[in-house]
C-alpha cells in the first residue's frame, strides 16, 4: 500500500489525488463496468437499442450461439488466427530484434524506424493497400510472383491472406520490446558466455532466451489479447468471406450487432470472449509469475 | 498555485468531455425569412393529393427543419430549394450521413425527440428499425393510393407513414461498344437465357493461353442480388404462404442458383475470379455485360458519363411469360418524426403533401434514380417514358413481385451462401439450406410479413 511507504505531503496533494482517482472511478464506470453490465443483462434478451427492443429470452443466445455452426468456424478461425500471427510476430520481431542489436549492424535508428513505420500506419490503411495488392487481375502479388490465386476470394487463402498483412503490419511492435529487452540485458552474463568459449547460438539459447523470457511473455500475452479483439481486417478485406471462412470472432459480434441488430446474441458471444481472455490472461499472469 | 493547476487541469477534462458531445440545436439555424404573403397567385398541384401553396406555414415565421439523406445530397436539396420557394420562411436543412452506419445513427438520433432530424429518407429494410418513430401521414390514405397504388402495401392499421416514389429493379446493361465490335445490333438483344448465353460468349474474350480477359457477363459480388427474385422465373416465392417463413433452399431458387453457376462453369461467360466488383469491371471495359439495379444509370451518369451503354430486361427461361421476371423494391419517400416539436410537425406534413403532389418533384426523383414512377399517371410523362428503366421493365411491371420489405438476413445470407457455393465448393443444396435455417431464425424475431401474396398472379 504505497499511503504507508510514502504518506502524502500536503492537501493540496490529496485533493489532486481524490480528484485524479475520482475522474478515472467515473470514467471506468461509464466506460467500462456500466458497458459490461449492459452486455451480460443484454446477453439474457433480445435486444436492439436501435428500436428499444428488451424481451427477456433467457439462456436462448447461448443456446444458439454454441448450436451455430458459424461461431465454432470464428472461434477455430480466431485461434488458428492468434496462433499463427503470434508466432510470426514473435519469432520475425525477435530475430530483427537480434540483428539490430549486433555490433555489426549499421544505420540502427534508420531501420529501426523502417520496420516500426507499419505499426504505427492506420490499420485501415494498411488493409486497403493489401487489398489492391492481392487484387487477382492487377495487385502486385499475384504480378511479382506470377500467381493467379484470388487470394480474398479462396478459402484456401483467404484466412492466410489477412495474416500476412497482420504480419507485417505488426511485427515493428515485437522487434521494438524485443530489441529495448535486449539492450536492457546484463553484460557480464555476456562476457562470462565468453570466457566459458560459447559460441553464437550457445550464447543465445542459454543467455539471450532465458534473459528475455518476461520481455516475450508480454508480447505474447498483449498480441493474444490483441488478436482475440481483431475485426478491422476482415471488416475491410473480406467482409467475413468467402462464405464465412474468414470470420473471426469480434467480426462475428460486429456483424451481429451492427449488421443484423441483434445485440442480445452479440453480448453472449462477447461475453464468451471476455471469459476466455480473462481466464486466458490470468494463466499468463500466474505463469509469469511463477517464472520470475 | 497547485490547487489552481488542478482546477484547469479539472476543468480541461469536463471540456473535452462537453466537446465529445454532438452540437445540435434543435431545427438547426433559422435562416428564412418571414413570409406575410399567403396567397401567391400560384397555381394548385397534383392530381389526386392536391397541395395548394397558397398559404403560411407557421404562421410565416422563420423556421428550420433537417432532413436527413444518405445519397444524392444535390437532388434533395433541390427538392428542398423547391419547397423553400413557395415559402420563403422555411429552411430545409440537408444532412448527408453514409449509408453505412445510416441506420445505426438514425434511429439514436430519433430517440432525442424534436431534436432529432424532423424528416428522414426510409430503406424499407430498414424499417423495423425505424418504424416506432414515425408519424403517419397527415394524406387521406385513399387519395395517396389512388395517385401511388403501391402505398397500399404500406398501410398499417389504416395509415401511410412512408410511401414508394419509385420502383427499383435489376436490369442488364451492356456495353455498346464492345457489342457492336462483335457485330450484335439492337436485334440481338436476348429475351430467353439461351439467346443470352449464345450472345454472352460471342462477347466473351480469351487470350491465347486460354485466360479470360474480358467477360462476357458478370455477377461476381451481386450474386445475392440477382439471385433473390431469379427463383420467381422458376415458380417459387421466397415466402411461405404465411408469409413469415423464407424458403430460399426450394426449388425454384435451386434451379435460379444453377443457371447462375452454370453461367461462369459451364457455359463460361464470366469467371468468379474475373473482376471480382462487376460494377468496376462494366466501368473499365473488362466485363461486356453485367445485372445491377436501377441506381446504377446514376452511377453511371456520375462516374463515367462517356461510357455507352444499353439495357435490356432480364432473359427468362423460354418465350412463354414466366410466374413473374423478377422482384422489384420501393424507394421510399421521406417519413416523419413522431416527435417533432408542434411547428416541425406542421412543416413536415406540409412538406410531405407538397412532395407528392408536385410531378416535378416525382420526375427529378425517378429520373435520377433510374425508378419507375410510382404515381403511376407520370409513366407517359416525356421526360421519364424515355428512360432506361421505364423503356425496358415498363411494359411488364405487372409480372415483377414486390416481395415486402425483407429484412437485410436474406440478402447476407445469400450472399455467403453464394460465396460457399461458388468459392468454398460447398454443395448449393447444402449452402441454400444453411442460409434458409439462419434466415428463419432471424425473421423469427424481426415482425416480418411477405407481401408476394399481394402480387397479382399470385394464385398462378
Amino acid at each position: 500500500m504505497f499511503w504507508k511507504r510514502r504518506p502524502l505531503q500536503s492537501k493540496s496533494e490529496i485533493w489532486m489525488r481524490n480528484l485524479v482517482m475520482g475522474f478515472l472511478i467515473i470514467y471506468m464506470t461509464i466506460f467500462l463496468v456500466i458497458p459490461v453490465i449492459m452486455v451480460i443483462a443484454g446477453s439474457f434478451h433480445q435486444w436492439n437499442p436501435l428500436n428499444q427492443t428488451y424481451n427477456w429470452l433467457g439462456i436462448d443466445n447461448y443456446i444458439r450461439m454454441f448450436s451455430y455452426p458459424t461461431f465454432w468456424q470464428s472461434m477455430i478461425n480466431t485461434i488458428l488466427f492468434c496462433v499463427v500471427v503470434v508466432t510470426f510476430r514473435v519469432i520475425l520481431g525477435l530475430a530483427i530484434a537480434y540483428a539490430l542489436n549486433s555490433k555489426m549492424t549499421k544505420h540502427k535508428t534508420f531501420f529501426r524506424t523502417v520496420f516500426y513505420m507499419p505499426t504505427v500506419t492506420p490499420l485501415v490503411a494498411v488493409a486497403y493497400v493489401w487489398m489492391i495488392m492481392y487484387n487477382p487481375q492487377f495487385g502486385l502479388i499475384d504480378k511479382i510472383f506470377g500467381f493467379d490465386i484470388n487470394w480474398l476470394y479462396d478459402s484456401k487463402f483467404a484466412l492466410p491472406s489477412l495474416m500476412i498483412m497482420t504480419i507485417w503490419k505488426d511485427f515493428g511492435y515485437a522487434v521494438i520490446l524485443f530489441l529495448s529487452g535486449l539492450l536492457s540485458l546484463p553484460s557480464d552474463s555476456y562476457e562470462s558466455a565468453s570466457i566459458d568459449g560459447a559460441n553464437a547460438w550457445q550464447t543465445f539459447r542459454y543467455i539471450t532466451l532465458p534473459l528475455l523470457k518476461p520481455t516475450m511473455l508480454f508480447v505474447v500475452v498483449t498480441s493474444i489479447i490483441s488478436y482475440l479483439q481483431a475485426y478491422v481486417p476482415v471488416l475491410v478485406m473480406t467482409k467475413g468471406g468467402p462464405g464465412t471462412s474468414t470470420y473471426l470472432s469480434s467480426y462475428l459480434v460486429y456483424d451481429q450487432a451492427f449488421k443484423q441488430y441483434n445485440f442480445g446474441y452479440a453480448s453472449a458471444i462477447s461475453l464468451f470472449i471476455l471469459v476466455l481472455t480473462a481466464i486466458f490472461t490470468v494463466i499468463s499472469f500466474k505463469f509469469t509469475g511463477k517464472n520470475n | 498555485m497547485k490547487k489552481l493547476f488542478s482546477l484547469f487541469l479539472a476543468g480541461a477534462m469536463i471540456l473535452s468531455l462537453g466537446a465529445c458531445q454532438e452540437k445540435n440545436s434543435p431545427g438547426g439555424a433559422q435562416q428564412g425569412v418571414t413570409d406575410t404573403q399567403a396567397d401567391k397567385g400560384m397555381a394548385v398541384m397534383g392530381n389526386t393529393v392536391k397541395y395548394d401553396p397558397n398559404h403560411l406555414v407557421n404562421d410565416g415565421q422563420p423556421i428550420s427543419i433537417d432532413w436527413w439523406v444518405w445519397a444524392s445530397e444535390d437532388m434533395f436539396q433541390g427538392i428542398a430549394d423547391m419547397y423553400e420557394e413557395i415559402h420563403p420562411n422555411v429552411t430545409i436543412n440537408i444532412i448527408n450521413n453514409p449509408w453505412d452506419g445510416f441506420f445505426t445513427k438514425l434511429p439514436l438520433s430519433l430517440q432525442k425527440g424534436e431534436d432529432g432530424p424532423t424528416l428522414f429518407n426510409v430503406h424499407n429494410s430498414y424499417e423495423n428499425l425505424i418504424f416506432n418513430y414515425m408519424a403517419p401521414f397527415d394524406i387521406d390514405t385513399q387519395e395517396l393510393i389512388a395517385d401511388y397504388p403501391s402505398a397500399a402495401s404500406h398501410l398499417k392499421d389504416g395509415k401511410i407513414y412512408y410511401a414508394d416514389y419509385g420502383l427499383s429493379t435489376g436490369m442488364v446493361y451492356y456495353n455498346k461498344e464492345i457489342w457492336e465490335a462483335e457485330g450484335l445490333t439492337t436485334e440481338d438483344i436476348p429475351t430467353t437465357w439461351d439467346e443470352f448465353i449464345e450472345v454472352a460468349q460471342k462477347l466473351t474474350e480469351f487470350d491465347e493461353n486460354g485466360k479470360m480477359i474480358r467477360a462476357g457477363f458478370n455477377y461476381n459480388q451481386y450474386f445475392n442480388a440477382i439471385a433473390l427474385g431469379l427463383n420467381y422465373q422458376f415458380g417459387s416465392n421466397l415466402f411461405d404462404t404465411a408469409g413469415t417463413k423464407a424458403q430460399v433452399d426450394g426449388d425454384g431458387m435451386k434451379q435460379a442458383v444453377t443457371l447462375l453457376v452454370d453461367l461462369y462453369e459451364k457455359y463460361h461467360v464470366g469467371d468468379k475470379d474475373f473482376g471480382t466488383n462487376c460494377e468496376q469491371s462494366f466501368y473499365q471495359g473488362q466485363s461486356a455485360m453485367t445485372f445491377v439495379w436501377g441506381h446504377f444509370v446514376n452511377n453511371l451518369k456520375i462516374n463515367y458519363p462517356d461510357l455507352e451503354y444499353g439495357n435490356f430486361e432480364i432473359p427468362i427461361p423460354s418465350e412463354d411469360t414466366p410466374y413473374a421476371y423478377y422482384r422489384y423494391n420501393g424507394e421510399a419517400t421521406p417519413a416523419i418524426n413522431k416527435n417533432a416539436s408542434e411547428a416541425q410537425m406542421e412543416v413536415a406534413q406540409d412538406f410531405m403533401r407538397f412532395y407528392f403532389a408536385n410531378d416535378n418533384v416525382q420526375v427529378t426523383l425517378c429520373k435520377e434514380g433510374g425508378l419507375i414512377p410510382a404515381k403511376t399517371i407520370l409513366m407517359e410523362n416525356a421526360e421519364l417514358k424515355d428512360t432506361p428503366i421505364v423503356k425496358t421493365v415498363g411494359p411488364h411491371i405487372d409480372r415483377y413481385i414486390w416481395p415486402g420489405a425483407m429484412p437485410s438476413t436474406l440478402e447476407t445470407n445469400m450472399k455467403i451462401a453464394g460465396e460457399d457455393i461458388l468459392y468454398n465448393g460447398k454443395s448449393m443444396e447444402k449452402a441454400l439450406a444453411t442460409a434458409n435455417d439462419i434466415i428463419n431464425v432471424d425473421l423469427a424475431n424481426a415482425n416480418f410479413t411477405a407481401s408476394e401474396n399481394l402480387y397479382k398472379y399470385y394464385e398462378e
